[in-house]
């Protein structure tokens, strides 16, 4: 059998068997991607909505840090983590290193800017005469939003899919914070790193298999939501 | 007094001593700048010093959901109570307040919105052509709700149709290329525009060239097609001008026989054509040039008024408005 041949019949192996080691993997991985793609947009929708919407002071710098938080590199949110966590850094008394709780929060600071760019850039497309009535009518804060909200469904599912997308494929956030520890914080993107180092090709396309398939079913549910 | 511009250097708007006060209508030709000039008032382009506003845009927004939310959007309880009733007196069935907005007509979008922004309480009311997309059938009806929604408050209307500014406005002020070319009671301006502008604007039937042959203080005689017209002006004598003025304006004699009245014109006439036209009738008369006279149908009637009639017309020189041209 040729190599290519070895490694597809491998992966093959390890997806059939799904054993302990990946269906654990697997696990964390929807736990953590799924926590901070749930927490992230609670945050990054009402703030894109804000900034979009609001009157204020600084808006255009607000827009272009959410612009650049959407570019952020995960490796450096995992280092600067990594930093505020330390035993001994700001935040050590919590003991955060390498667990999964330091995980969420640094794929949660991934997907906020995305959720609040996609959502601001949404509510920016809507009609002038919209925006217009929404500012004359004065509603108030909360209900101009979830008003403006109510009219960008498509863009609200688009910032959801985008933000699930950016932290479920991310690696190097998670590898830095969560230490890829097996059992504890190895995550399928950390696995794939992880077994591909070691010459494990099978096994990491195994991993690579399963995580499109999350993404494919995660984008095929929230489509239903998209209005017709 | 209150001055109104837009963009800051006025190059759309640049309205100077424009009051809100009362009921205001504003008309003039697409590109004049009336919606500017309201989008201004509502505190669109910048901060209003009119107070709360109440304003129906020219093209309203459709929020997504029913009719209902779109009808209440921004009113409270009681101001919602009243906007049902306004749009089921505009003729909208109430079990269309389930449905979803989007699937409105042109039409019945129209009378949501409107009666939205008659229930809204507010110092100041802004209706940016508000029944312009009403069939001409259902406007005299829906006409006469929106003038009794109106209140006490202060309105400004955009409008096209002088049925609907007469009803709505006491006052109407003309804008052109984004000023004030006139403004004043209602009935002054209709019935003496100031230039050939406004009056083409206005829908003045009665448009005659001629020759001006004396001024006596600013009382000028023109020659029209053989008969003599006296018009108040500032074109010189032996120039060529236009007489202008409103088919309102003009009083209708029956028979050819003279009689009293202070009206400086009178010319025997024979009549060309009677037709309705709106709420009034429209009569056409040959005077050796064409006049058109507005009368209401009642005295038409009386005056048993038919095609190829000899009539009188009458017509103040106060009335009658002489340019150049």
């Amino acid at each position: 059998m040729t190599f290519l041949g070895e490694v597809m019949a491998e992966a093959w192996r390890a997806l059939i068997d799904f054993g302990p080691e990946l269906r654990s993997v697997v696990v964390l991985t929807l736990i953590v991607s799924g926590l901070s793609t749930v927490m992230g947009c609670t945050i990054g929708i009402p703030l894109g909505a804000g900034v979009a919407l609001g009157r204020f002071r600084g808006k255009a710098l607000a827009r272009v840090l959410i612009g650049v938080g959407m570019g952020l590199p995960p490796v450096l949110v995992g280092l600067v983590l990594l930093t505020l966590f330390w035993r001994t850094g700001p935040f050590g008394a919590l003991g955060l290193t390498f667990t999964p709780t330091a995980m969420v929060i640094a794929q949660m600071a991934l997907a906020i800017p995305v959720a609040a760019g996609f959502t601001m850039g949404a509510i920016q497309d809507l009609p002038v005469a919209a925006l217009e009535q929404m500012a004359v009518m004065k509603l108030g804060a909360v209900r101009t939003a979830m008003l403006a909200l109510g009219e960008i469904r498509a863009g609200l599912v688009a910032a959801v899919v985008a933000a699930f997308g950016r932290v479920i494929a991310e690696v190097g956030a998670v590898l830095v914070v969560g230490g890829n520890i097996l059992g504890e914080t190895r995550v399928l993107t950390t696995l794939i790193v992880q077994e591909s180092r070691q010459g494990r090709f099978g096994f990491a396309f195994a991993a690579g298999a399963v995580l499109l398939l999350i993404s494919m079913v995660a984008n095929i549910a929230l489509d239903r939501f998209k209005p017709s | 007094m209150t001055a109104w511009r837009f963009p800051d250097d006025g190059a759309i708007v640049s309205v100077e001593n424009l009051e809100v006060n009362g009921r205001l209508g504003l008309i003039g030709p697409n590109g004049a700048g009336k919606t500017s000039l309201l989008r201004l008032m509502a505190g669109i382009s910048a901060p209003t010093p009119l107070g709360t506003v109440s304003y129906l845009p020219q093209h309203p927004y459709i929020f997504r959901g029913s009719v209902g939310k779109n009808l209440s959007l921004g009113l409270g309880a009681e101001e919602t109570n009243h906007a049902v009733q306004l749009v089921l007196a505009f003729g909208l069935e109430k079990e269309m307040l389930a449905e979803p907005a989007t699937q409105l007509s042109g039409g019945e979008r129209q009378r949501v919105f409107l009666a939205r922004a008659l229930a809204r309480r507010s110092d100041v009311l802004l209706l940016d052509e508000p029944l312009t997309a009403i069939a001409a059938s259902d406007r005299p009806q829906m006409l006469s709700v929106v003038a009794e929604s109106l209140g006490g408050r202060d309105v400004v209307v955009v409008a096209h149709d002088r049925d609907e500014l007469i009803m709505l406005t006491d006052r109407l002020v003309v804008l052109l290329d984004g000023q004030v070319r006139q403004q004043g009671p209602i009935g002054e301006v209709l019935a003496s525009p100031i230039d050939l502008d406004v009056a083409k604007l206005l829908g003045v039937s009665n448009v005659s060239s001629g020759l001006v042959v004396a001024d006596d203080h600013g009382l000028l005689k023109v020659e029209v097609g053989g008969a003599t017209i006296f018009g108040m002006g500032d074109v010189g004598v032996g120039e060529p001008c236009r007489v202008v003025f409103a088919a309102e304006a003009v009083t209708v004699f029956a028979g050819s026989a003279e009689d009293g009245g202070s009206a400086r014109n009178r010319w025997p006439a024979r009549i060309v054509s009677i037709a309705a036209r709106g709420r009034l009738v429209e009569i056409v008369a040959d005077a050796g040039f064409p006049v058109t006279a507005l009368l209401t149908p009642g005295s038409a009637e009386a005056m048993d008024l038919e095609s190829g009639a000899a009539i009188q017309l009458g017509i103040k020189a106060v009335a009658i408005t002489v340019v150049p041209g």
